[in-house]
């Protein structure tokens, strides 16, 4: 493990420790992630500079019309928040399903978009929410749409041994907006999904206003159905529209044969099926029902 | 090497670790609290489970340092006194136990869940172990164990208020 | 006079320990200037080794030694056949195989130094389906030998051909019940140190003491006297167990170093290193008469040994015994091979051969049923063994049979009527969810208790009684060396001694099991210890029972006495081998038999199903310990369920995919079945201690088998394959093949 562990008391003491040591040290906040990869030999730097004391950094709060989410707010803090549940109730539920208990005590939200897996339930989520992450390092600080910081599987633009996240930020979802989180695993806890969808519905006058659909994993990065979201804004809210918009998700997505996860052939056929129920859902979240 | 300081099962508790060293590690072989079991190394079998400030973690993957100046409890720190605490004499008259080997991981995710929720249903008991793995018992008379455990800590709490 | 104890849940011996946190496994123990060992693992699974450069692991810091083939007095060892050596000198066969053992001051500088052991290899081809690795031509694991085929063991009884001929319905199959990991919370870890007495000597969590000493004694060559094991607690085992895994390792480095050294697997190195459940190909055809009884059966099975023999003979004998299930059927044609390939090694696991099973004959069972538009509860009553029927190997079947209480009881528990011999199915709801369906499936299973086929069965055990003055027991020690794996053996012993003895539970202990104080009670396998032991221990405390009358008698004063006994399981029935033509034989001491129904509910979407409510029925001949009883139903069925749905081994070419319990899923406590009936039968053994019966294995075979035929009851497709996966079960549904 870590010939040194750090614990900076501020954001700026942080990139000090991480300039100092000019890429042997890397920022580490709940390790759920990190101490497995150490583990088997990957991220093998010197040094941690553990965040997890800094002040500041675990708050939900909500500025305006955005939510903030701290870089140490936990998935377990993030499930169980009155503000998440009541203006993007689906990133609760996404996080309500990471690991098991004891993982989303300790593992981060943002840790989870730093990682840059493709399955993560949290960085899903906040792709339906068009999360910005703001990204700080010595040079300063700036805001990131999510998608810009996946580069590839495993592979996020933000360098741990540079540069810290410390804040994420969504807008609220208003009162006429519903959201849900659909999800596809071999077993009910402590696993992975084969795949998951987050779906953001904004309805006005019986029709749809906002989509936003994200998926994964079906590609090296977290996805949002653009074509099915584009097909579904302006039309009256109802289950015809839902699955062709179901069916354009599937044309989308590109999943390969994997050996845990599945063929190509059930993975695609299971993205029309979840993106039907997660909209379903959505809609009936945004306080409407559907024959 | 760094001194880890910590609360530890009520004692404050200070032992000199490597940098990098991992919770359960510690405990075991440096503390010799060997009641705290590793299951998988990889925090996917929740064997290895306490408590720090309250919060159920899998020791395993857990870097030791995070602990200091935290109260750890472990399950040596449940019996008082020689008395099994009501969730260990729950799970003696459910025969919640069999190999043994989840059974501490197990007792301390359900001392988490009923120190923060002294009535939970049957699914939030369930949700609450839903990260220990038990590969002998089927988890049913972890479950009851769990149940009779909350009434009996009621009982308990009634008598002495 | 003392209340009886049997049939009382008294709280295990072993669990306050438990609950406390003060119960040690071989990873808890801790000696005074211990090492530590890494095994350095075969990286091919199929390989020549060209060579073996240890000089760069020993030069780094802390390492003591790097123990190779070089070292081992003996390299080989195998828990039959010894096939397998110690240390590989020339080649390896699964990515199982060990090469060297590097012993250093910590655990982190013999991991580090493990790397450095420089291996040349020369990789072979993999042969890795039985079913390719059986023909002529096939790359050979074993290339002394000429073919890959280790066993082949025909049944053949009464004539099939007038059989299929005479039946009004046939029925066919093909099905595949795959590798299985046994998954014990605890991996395996071992520490060796020589004792006061320079006896080697290892604490190791083990299903036989006795067996291993003989291994180790073996590869150690030293004589079984100067080789001791201590068993303190074992984190589960279901078989896997069964075969060395760290002993020898452990006991060589003890012995090099004359230090004690520990060895503790990562949960890795355990899924690597130890065997599997078999995987058996099913081929099956059944023949009935409209009537439902059944005429005719032929089946052929080829299982997976793996890269070395382990218990492969043995497991093949007793699933081709059970190969037609608890039925009778008068003309039968069974061919079954075992054959090497070069995946993990296949050994003992929960079932040994009968819990494959009836993955084939308990559809075969349902697709009868449909055929014959037959209720499956009835046409199973039909057909169920009675006491003195005659099974596919020839022998009747006797000693209280109760295989048929079992299904009634479950099938009355799940809601089935019964009028006249003719038993209807309830109705189901339908779910509230149009894509969601609900259906009913029904299983029988069941198993031998005791070792199998001529195997002679024994367990010894001594009871030391101590006296109060007027002669009456103070308390009574059992000195059994049956491993408490999980089950309860040490419990069972004692309330059994305690019945016998007529005291209290409480003034009863058992000793730490021990070679050098401790006689040998034979494995914790084949549902044995409670029917075996139990007997041992009964017998034994009759014994002791006389000797204290006799010190009473003669008036001598003495204040311990002592009882021994011997039980040979022969004398309550003698085995015999299955006949090399026909399979006949006498294969079995005693039985159990078991049933369960299972309600699932299949999202016709995704393929997912959920278990919503499970009826189990078991036959234990007698519940010594009801809440241990049940404790051992829903262990079974959790592994049943993790068979049927969630547990999938995945090699290929060899390569293990399926490497850590985040990537091997057994079920967590939201997977299992959302209620569970158990019901108890005692249609007692007359054989077993107060009409006892095992009951550990059995409680595992019905589960997968009902899930299945559930799926096909919900939505009408067959699952001939496990783990019934989302995918599987959607492939299904869509007329999708998958290639078994």
């Amino acid at each position: 493990m870590w010939r040194e562990y750090l614990f900076p008391q501020s954001v700026a003491e942080a990139l000090e420790m991480l300039h100092a040591h000019n890429g042997s040290a890397r920022i580490i906040a709940g390790g759920t992630d990190l101490v497995l990869q150490r583990k088997e030999g990957k991220a093998t730097v010197e040094v941690a500079v553990d965040i997890s004391r800094i002040p500041g950094l675990n708050g939900i709060e909500v500025t305006g019309d955005h939510v903030r989410v701290g870089a140490l707010v936990t998935h377990a803090q993030v499930a169980a928040d009155p503000l998440i549940l009541e203006r993007a109730a689906v990133l609760a539920e996404a996080c309500s399903k990471v690991g098991g208990p004891q993982t989303r005590n300790v593992g981060t939200l943002v840790g989870n978009v730093v990682n840059a897996l493709p399955a993560a339930d949290g960085a899903i989520a906040l792709m339906a929410l068009d999360a910005e992450a703001e990204v700080v390092d010595l040079e300063g600080k700036r805001w990131l749409p999510l998608k810009e910081l996946y580069q590839g599987v495993g592979q996020c633009c933000v360098d741990a041994c540079f540069q810290i996240v410390t804040t994420l930020r969504f807008r609220s979802l208003e009162s006429s907006y519903g959201s849900a989180y659909e999800r596809l695993a071999k077993r009910r806890s402590l696993i992975l999904p084969i795949l998951a969808v987050a779906a953001v519905v904004g309805v006005d006058n019986g029709r749809y206003q906002e989509v936003r659909i994200a998926m994964g994993p079906v590609a090296p990065v977290p996805l949002r159905a653009s074509a099915a979201e584009d097909s579904l804004r302006g039309r009256p809210i109802g289950q015809e529209a839902i699955k062709q918009a179901a069916a354009k998700a599937l044309a989308a997505a590109q999943p390969r044969d994997s050996v845990l996860r599945g063929s190509r052939e059930y993975r695609q056929a299971m993205v029309e099926v979840l993106t039907q129920r997660a909209l379903t859902r959505a809609t009936v979240a945004a306080g409407h029902s559907l024959e | 090497m760094p001194i880890l300081t910590m609360l530890l099962n009520g004692n404050e508790t200070s032992v000199e670790i490597e940098p990098g060293e991992l919770l359960a590690d510690v405990l075991r072989d440096r503390l010799h609290l060997i009641g705290t079991k590793i299951g998988c190394g990889e925090g996917e079998c929740g064997a290895c489970t306490v408590l720090v400030d309250g919060l159920a973690v899998t020791s395993c993957i857990y870097p030791a340092l995070k602990a200091a100046g935290r109260q750890v409890t472990t399950i040596e720190g449940l019996q008082q006194d020689g008395k099994l605490h009501a969730i260990q004499a729950a799970f003696v008259e459910c025969t919640a136990s069999q190999c043994g080997y989840c059974t501490p991981g197990m007792i301390m995710s359900a001392y988490a869940l009923l120190n923060e929720n002294s009535n939970p249903s049957v699914e939030e008991i369930k949700e609450s172990i839903s990260g220990n793995l038990c590969r002998c018992t089927g988890y049913y008379q972890i479950v009851e164990a769990i149940q009779l455990a909350a009434q009996k800590l009621a009982e308990e709490g009634g008598e002495t208020s | 006079m003392n209340p009886s104890v049997i049939g009382h849940s008294v709280s295990r011996l072993d669990i306050r320990t438990k609950v406390k946190g003060q119960r040690k496994y071989p990873q808890d123990f801790y000696r005074e200037g211990m090492l530590h060992a890494a095994v350095v693992w075969g990286a091919y699974p199929h390989a020549r080794i060209v060579s073996i450069d240890t000089s760069e692991a020993e030069a780094y810091q802390g390492v003591i030694t790097v123990l190779t083939h070089k070292d081992v007095p003996v390299n080989e060892y195998g828990i039959i056949t010894m096939d397998q050596q110690v240390l590989c000198e020339d080649k390896v066969r699964w990515l199982g195989d060990r090469l060297a053992v590097v012993v250093a001051e910590t655990e982190t500088m013999a991991r580090e130094a493990s790397k450095l052991v420089s291996v040349e290899y020369e990789p072979l081809p993999v042969t890795d389906d039985p079913r390719e690795s059986m023909k002529p031509g096939a790359v050979l694991v074993h290339e002394n030998r000429d073919s890959n085929v280790l066993g082949y063991m025909p049944i053949r009884r009464g004539d099939v051909e007038a059989g299929f001929a005479e039946a009004d319905v046939i029925v066919e199959g093909y099905y595949f019940a795959p590798h299985v990991e046994h998954a014990y919370l605890q991996p395996e870890a071992g520490l060796g140190y020589i004792d006061d007495e320079g006896r080697v000597t290892v604490i190791c969590a083990s299903q036989w003491a006795y067996d291993d000493v003989h291994q180790m004694a073996h590869a150690l060559d030293l004589p079984e006297d100067r080789v001791r094991e201590i068993i303190p607690a074992i984190g589960g085992a279901f078989g896997g167990r069964e075969d060395i895994s760290v002993q020898i390792l452990v006991a060589l480095a003890a012995y090099v170093t004359r230090r004690p050294v520990k060895m503790i697997w990562t949960r890795e190195e355990s899924i690597r290193g130890h065997g599997k459940r078999h995987p058996f190909y099913l081929r099956y055809k059944h023949g009935a008469k409209q009537d439902g009884t059944l005429v005719a059966i032929e089946a052929e099975i080829i299982a997976d040994a793996g890269a070395y023999a382990s218990t492969s003979m043995v497991v093949l004998a007793n699933a081709a015994s059970f190969a037609a299930g608890p039925y009778v059927i008068p003309n039968v044609h069974i061919d079954a091979y075992t054959v090497h390939t070069n995946n993990a090694v296949t050994m003992a696991m929960r079932g040994f051969g009968a819990t494959q099973m009836p993955v084939g004959y308990e559809s075969q069972m349902d697709k009868l049923a449909e055929a014959l538009n037959t209720d499956p509860v009835e046409l199973r009553l039909m057909n169920l063994y009675e006491e003195g029927s005659i099974a596919i190997t020839g022998n009747p079947v006797t000693n209280g049979i109760g295989a048929k209480e079992p299904l009634i009881q479950a099938a009355l528990a799940a809601g089935w009527k019964e009028n006249k011999g003719h038993w209807r199915a309830p109705v189901i709801d339908p779910p509230c969810q149009p894509h969601l369906r609900r259906g009913l499936g029904v299983a029988c299973g069941y198993k031998n208790v005791g070792y199998s086929m001529g195997f002679d069965d024994t367990s010894e055990a001594i009871i030391e009684l101590r006296l109060r003055e007027d002669g009456s027991i103070a308390s009574a020690l059992i000195r059994s060396g049956a491993s408490e794996v999980g089950q309860g053996v040490s419990t069972v012993l004692a309330q059994i001694a305690a019945e016998t003895l007529s005291i209290p539970f409480e003034r009863v202990r058992m000793a730490l099991v021990d070679t050098a104080r401790v006689p040998d009670a034979g494995s914790s396998s084949a549902s044995r210890h409670t029917y075996m032991s139990g007997k041992a221990v009964l017998l034994a405390c009759q014994d002791a029972l006389r000797a204290r009358d006799a010190v009473l008698r003669e008036k001598s004063g003495q204040m311990r006495v002592e009882g021994r006994a011997l039980f040979h399981g022969r004398t309550m029935r003698a085995t015999t081998p299955l006949d090399p033509e026909t399979g006949q034989c006498e294969p079995h001491i005693a039985y159990t038999f078991a049933a369960q129904i299972a309600l699932v509910e299949v999202d016709t979407e995704t393929g997912g199903v959920e278990i919503i409510k499970m009826w189990a029925s078991t036959n234990c001949g007698k519940a010594i310990n009801p809440a241990m009883v049940f404790g051992q139903v829903a262990g079974g069925i959790h592994m049943g369920v993790g068979y049927a749905l969630t547990e999938h081994f995945i090699q290929q070419k060899g390569w293990i995919k399926t490497r850590t319990l985040g990537e091997y899923y057994i079920p967590t406590v939201l997977d299992m079945p959302r209620e569970l009936v158990s019901i108890d039968v005692e249609v007692p053994d007359p054989t077993g201690p107060y009409g006892a019966t095992g009951i550990g294995e059995t409680t595992t075979l019905p589960t997968a088998p009902a899930i299945l035929n559930a799926i096909h009851d919900a939505t009408g497709v067959w699952i001939t394959r496990l783990p019934a996966e989302p995918e599987t079960v959607w492939r299904a549904l869509h007329g999708i093949q998958t290639v078994v």
